[in-house]
């Protein structure tokens, strides 16, 4: 069983090598017997809103199976004490828990939320596409380009190696020589690029190009939630960029803010952590938003306490950047900056708890129908608030001194992550899938994937609360008998693969339903909001003519006195998509020059940093406008 | 005759824009607090050693005018005159690009003649990562003059070209702003 | 079910033996009460949220007859609103108290070179590198992986590191706190049991983390002044 390494390369390396060649080689064979390639062609010069977000989520779920086998292979190493698994011990297993988390957090749960309120937010709202749609497609290619560049960095065996934080000194070129770390600093450089223009775009499409007459007061709270996000990532990811090209100087050029005699380990952490704690939030509030959708729309009820749900939301994303150094409780801040942080982290649980009976309290009284989403979303509700409680308890500042990287943080962050933002990102994939392909996913495998995936999370991550009680600290590849956490981690080990096969239940479930599904017709949810009254898929210009809107849940109230939706007269104009490859051939670009700097061939750098700025030049001469403000000129 | 198409479509992009200003700011804030925490640093040249007045003031003097010199092109899109248009940008072009020589100028000085390199200590680095983020969106802007004078010469639209103007006069005021900053933070403490 | 019983005893059991739950000094002391206090506070938010998450749905679960129900839809009770607003924070606030004052007890104040070390403390320098522990006591004597404490008196920790941020943690002892270059954190604590605990890094550091650990033995205090005295 123990292959160690082959040559020079570890053997899993090169089983990774041999399985992307053969899934390669199947998948261009099937896409040519299907003639599928105009279908391929069609999204890679796409600029439509739902298009690019069902490729977010298709991406993100592959993305998802990539960090999934990640997280197999360290709970097969954790499994029993003394373990020897394969080669993943010391060096390796830390590659596996970096990237696990990396990928995770920047390329599943980002692109998953991302991907819907792309599909959604337009929708929702009465808009014929996002505001910028060229802008939307550089930004979902950056996305994948990051998403790219990051993973090629196992295939080159040199997976980045210092955890997704990548605390300083340790991630500087003195303790990580080697190309590992650049694949980190520019992986999520240029995904960032494309996060922070998606943020621009959702902010300018929701405040801009709602329907007429829907105030922001009556809007769905997933628009709101893709609201609060988007400003939350205004402020937390150029934090995040500057942080990054600073750690880059660090290990390119010299400099030593975060390492050596005169620099500062722990302003790394500041930085880190102020984009690094309103990211959870961005991960969160979405999720939030799909939530207070799917239950009002399954309860057949408009959602309870709509004000105070919205007034949470911002109260989250206000408080979310005035805590970020509780993640810091035993740097040896002094007893003041801690009493101050852990006070402020303790408020935040509080619109968080209105948030959640508001949610209660929308399904009381109302007629509650078990689908696949509603199930999701059922399950949300204990198991966040699970998470949200030893949230309070790792507040509790002195307390934290012992929860600190320890398991129960481990368990703590996936109760939410997992429990919040993957529950949240299924239970709209299976709510909107209608409106992304024209087909509903079938019930009875949903049912399997949700039971199988909500009980393997729960085994995997409540023993891991007690490991970490009992002093295990996170991010070992080892423990001993003695350390007394072997019957927790056993469970947590069989837990993880029952959630690895729950995910085989969501293949099963895409073959069926496109295999033998029936075609969706435009409301099969009974819905409430904008996105059910157009057929399903969305069409490319789906409000034509505009719909008028008076009240919330519009939609709902003329559906149920047997009336239609009216129209308004003169609604602007919407936005101008275009079909372009532009967008992907830049994508490819930033590939390049990221990997010129990875491995600092400065020529290179030079000559394909001219061709991105070079781009510019072109978007500036091939201005989709050009046509429209012409034919406005002579009419 | 309808305007909207033009009117709304920019409003868009406009309130885009700014925003995309709002996450440049919070960028430049974030490299201001770098510096401001790393300065005076403990060992190195200090910056009252370093800097000196008057390339600052001759830097700013090019600068600083060519916000000014810009608003005679916006004058030239509402009067809807070539000419001051033309005026406008070539002034902030030269304002700009004297500017620019002038701060390559002082970092040669400082890298070269007197050997303040950037891993001297994280004064001078952080000095450099700032001014010269600074710096390089004022070659940015450069280009992008470059370009819009294209577009000028072109037949475009008069509504696209207003458009493309002003979103280029919203971003140099803000350059503009961001060295008044830096005159504030990096080098007024030491200067005076 | 009957198959879980027999497997939920043994993590109860072992649940009771969590180290961090069985406090050995005065300052763990502190920590484990404050854990008991959030978790019982928790504990009683979980039970409400859960107990009418399942009465909801049980009342309220779509029915043969409710199927094409369409309920009434009511108007938000302000008083429920205020409650489940105002309780939160009374429950907040009985935390944030002990919080902050445990917070103040066990948090040294004082980083600076030698002042604040009082006189009948036992002051070991800690100092950490990839991947061992190296403690000097006071009169020079050096041991590596192996602290050995005296019982009942107070013990500070002068904690630095060699190389990259390092956490110092004896679950039974004390909360951790972590190892930075160029800069001194202190601990201090005073140990009330005889015995051998095991310490860990628990920052991640490298490649060797996972087995960067020490033993800290407590021992009587005259074993302590022998132990220190012999070569």
């Amino acid at each position: 069983m123990n292959l160690p390494s082959i040559g020079q390369i570890p053997s899993d390396v090169v089983a990774a090598w041999i399985f992307t060649i053969i899934v390669g080689i199947v998948l261009l064979v099937w896409l040519t017997k299907l003639k599928k390639w105009p279908v391929v062609f069609e999204y890679m010069r796409t600029t439509h809103h739902r298009k690019i977000g069902t490729m977010y989520i298709l991406f993100a779920i592959i993305f998802f199976f990539r960090a999934g086998m990640d997280a197999m292979l360290i709970r097969t190493q954790l499994a029993v004490p003394k373990n020897d698994f394969w080669v993943f011990q010391g060096d390796k297993y830390n590659e596996v828990f970096t990237t696990h988390g990396t990928i995770m957090i920047f390329f599943v749960a980002m692109p998953l939320l991302i991907g819907l309120m792309n599909v959604a937010v337009p929708l929702q709202i009465g808009a014929n596409d996002l505001a910028f749609p060229y802008l939307n497609a550089i930004s979902f290619w950056f996305f994948l380009a990051g998403g790219l560049i990051f993973n090629m960095s196992f295939f080159m065996n040199s997976a980045p190696n210092a955890g997704w934080t990548a605390y300083a000194p340790l991630s500087t070129d003195t303790y990580t020589p080697g190309p590992n770390i650049n694949y980190y600093i520019l992986g999520l450089q240029v995904s960032g690029l494309g996060t922070i223009f998606t943020a621009i775009n959702m902010i300018v499409t929701v405040i801009r190009l709602r329907a007429p007459g829907l105030k922001l007061s009556k809007m769905p709270l997933f628009p709101w939630s893709t609201l609060v996000t988007s400003s939350l990532i205004l402020v937390a990811f150029p934090v995040l960029t500057i942080a990054l090209v600073l750690l880059m100087f660090d290990r390119f050029y010299g400099t030593s803010f975060f390492t050596g005699e005169i620099g500062s380990p722990v302003y790394w952490q500041h930085l880190f952590w102020i984009f690094g704690h309103p990211e959870v939030y961005i991960l969160i509030l979405p999720a939030f938003g799909v939530f207070s959708d799917v239950i009002s729309n399954f309860s057949r009820k408009k959602v309870y306490g709509y004000t105070s749900m919205v007034i949470a939301l911002a109260l989250i994303g206000l408080l979310g950047f005035m805590v970020w150094a509780h993640h810091m409780f035993t740097v040896g801040m002094g007893p003041l900056a801690n009493s101050v942080f852990a006070i402020t982290t303790m408020l935040i649980a509080i619109p968080t708890g209105v948030k959640v009976f508001n949610w209660l309290f929308t399904m009381r009284g109302g007629v509650i129908r078990m689908k696949t989403p509603m199930l999701f979303a059922l399950g949300f509700i204990p198991t966040f608030v699970m998470g949200g409680v030893t949230g309070v308890m790792l507040a509790v500042a002195a307390a934290d001194y012992q929860y600190h990287d320890s398991y129960f943080v481990v368990a703590h962050f996936h109760y939410t992550m997992v429990g919040g933002t993957i529950l949240g990102a299924f239970a709209g994939i299976y709510y909107w899938y209608p409106k992304m392909t024209g087909k509903v996913l079938d019930d009875k495998l949903g049912r399997w994937h949700f039971w199988l995936f909500l009980i393997g999370f729960h085994l995997t991550f409540l023993p891991q609360h007690f490991a970490g009680l009992n002093g295990m600290p996170r991010r070992v590849y080892t423990y001993t008998w003695a350390d007394n956490v072997f019957i927790f981690n056993a469970i947590s080990t069989v837990g993880a693969y029952l959630m690895g096969i729950s995910m085989l239940f969501v293949i099963w479930n895409l073959y069926k339903t496109h295999r033998y599904g029936k075609k969706a017709d435009g409301d099969p949810w009974d819905g409430r909001t904008l996105d059910w009254s157009v057929a399903s898929p969305a069409p490319e210009h789906p409000f034509n003519p505009m719909p008028k809107v008076k009240r919330m849940d519009e939609f709902w109230y003329r559906k149920v006195n047997n009336k239609g939706l009216e129209y308004a007269d003169d609604p602007r104009p919407s936005p101008i998509s275009v079909e372009t490859y532009q967008p992907i051939i830049l994508a490819g670009v930033m590939i390049a020059l990221s990997i010129a700097f990875i491995y600092l061939w400065v020529w290179l750098q030079v000559i394909l940093g001219a061709g991105v700025l070079s781009f510019l030049v072109i978007r500036s001469l091939t201005d989709e406008r050009r046509q429209a403000y012409r034919e406005e000129e002579r009419s | 005759m309808n305007q909207s198409v033009s009117r709304e479509l920019f409003g868009d992009k406009r309130l885009g824009f700014y925003i995309y200003l709002g996450v440049e700011a919070v960028m430049f804030a974030t490299l201001f607090a770098t510096y401001i925490i790393f300065t005076p640093p403990s060992k190195g040249v200090t910056p009252t050693e370093a800097f000196d007045l008057r390339s600052v003031i001759m830097a700013s003097v090019f600068l600083l005018p060519s916000s000014a010199t810009l608003l005679i092109a916006e004058k030239g899109l509402k009067d809807g005159s070539r000419v001051k248009v033309w005026i406008g940008l070539i002034t902030t072009f030269v304002l700009g690009a004297v500017f620019l020589g002038l701060e390559v100028h002082e970092f040669y000085k400082y890298a070269v003649h007197e050997g303040y390199t950037i891993s001297m200590n994280n004064f001078m680095a952080s000095f450099y990562t700032l001014v010269g983020l600074h710096a390089s969106h004022v070659a940015f802007g450069l280009c992008w003059m470059v370009l819009l004078m294209l577009q000028l010469k072109r037949n475009l639209p008069s509504a696209l070209f207003n458009e493309k103007q002003k979103i280029f006069n919203y971003y140099w005021h803000f350059v503009d702003f961001i060295w008044v900053m830096i005159i504030i933070f990096v080098y007024s403490p030491y200067v005076f | 079910m009957k198959k879980l019983l027999p497997l939920l005893t043994l993590i109860l059991l072992s649940g009771c033996s969590l180290r961090t739950l069985n406090p050995v000094s005065n300052s763990a002391e502190k920590i484990t009460d404050l854990i008991y206090l959030s978790f019982a506070i928790m504990m009683l938010v979980l039970a409400v949220v859960f107990i009418l998450f399942a009465l909801f749905i049980r009342k309220y679960k779509e029915r043969p007859e409710t199927s094409d129900k369409i309920p009434k839809e009511k108007k938000e009770n302000k008083l429920l609103e205020v409650t489940w607003t105002v309780i939160p924070i009374i429950l907040i606030a009985i935390l944030a108290v002990p919080t902050v004052k445990a917070t103040y007890d066990i948090t040294s104040t004082i980083s600076g070179p030698d002042d604040g070390v009082s006189k009948e403390a036992v002051v070991v320098k800690v100092k950490a590198e990839q991947f061992r522990w190296e403690f000097t006591y006071e009169n020079g004597k050096q041991t590596m992986d192996e602290l050995v404490l005296p019982k009942d008196q107070k013990v500070t920790l002068r904690l630095s590191s060699n190389d990259v941020i390092h956490s110092f943690w004896v679950p039974r002892l004390a909360g951790k706190m972590d190892v930075r270059p160029n800069k001194e954190n202190r601990l201090s604590f005073v140990p009330q049991v005889t015995g051998t605990f095991q310490g860990k890094c628990a920052e991640f550091c490298g490649a060797g983390h996972a087995n960067m650990r020490f033993e800290t033995k407590v021992v009587t205090q005259e074993k302590f002044e022998d132990w220190l005295a012999s070569e």
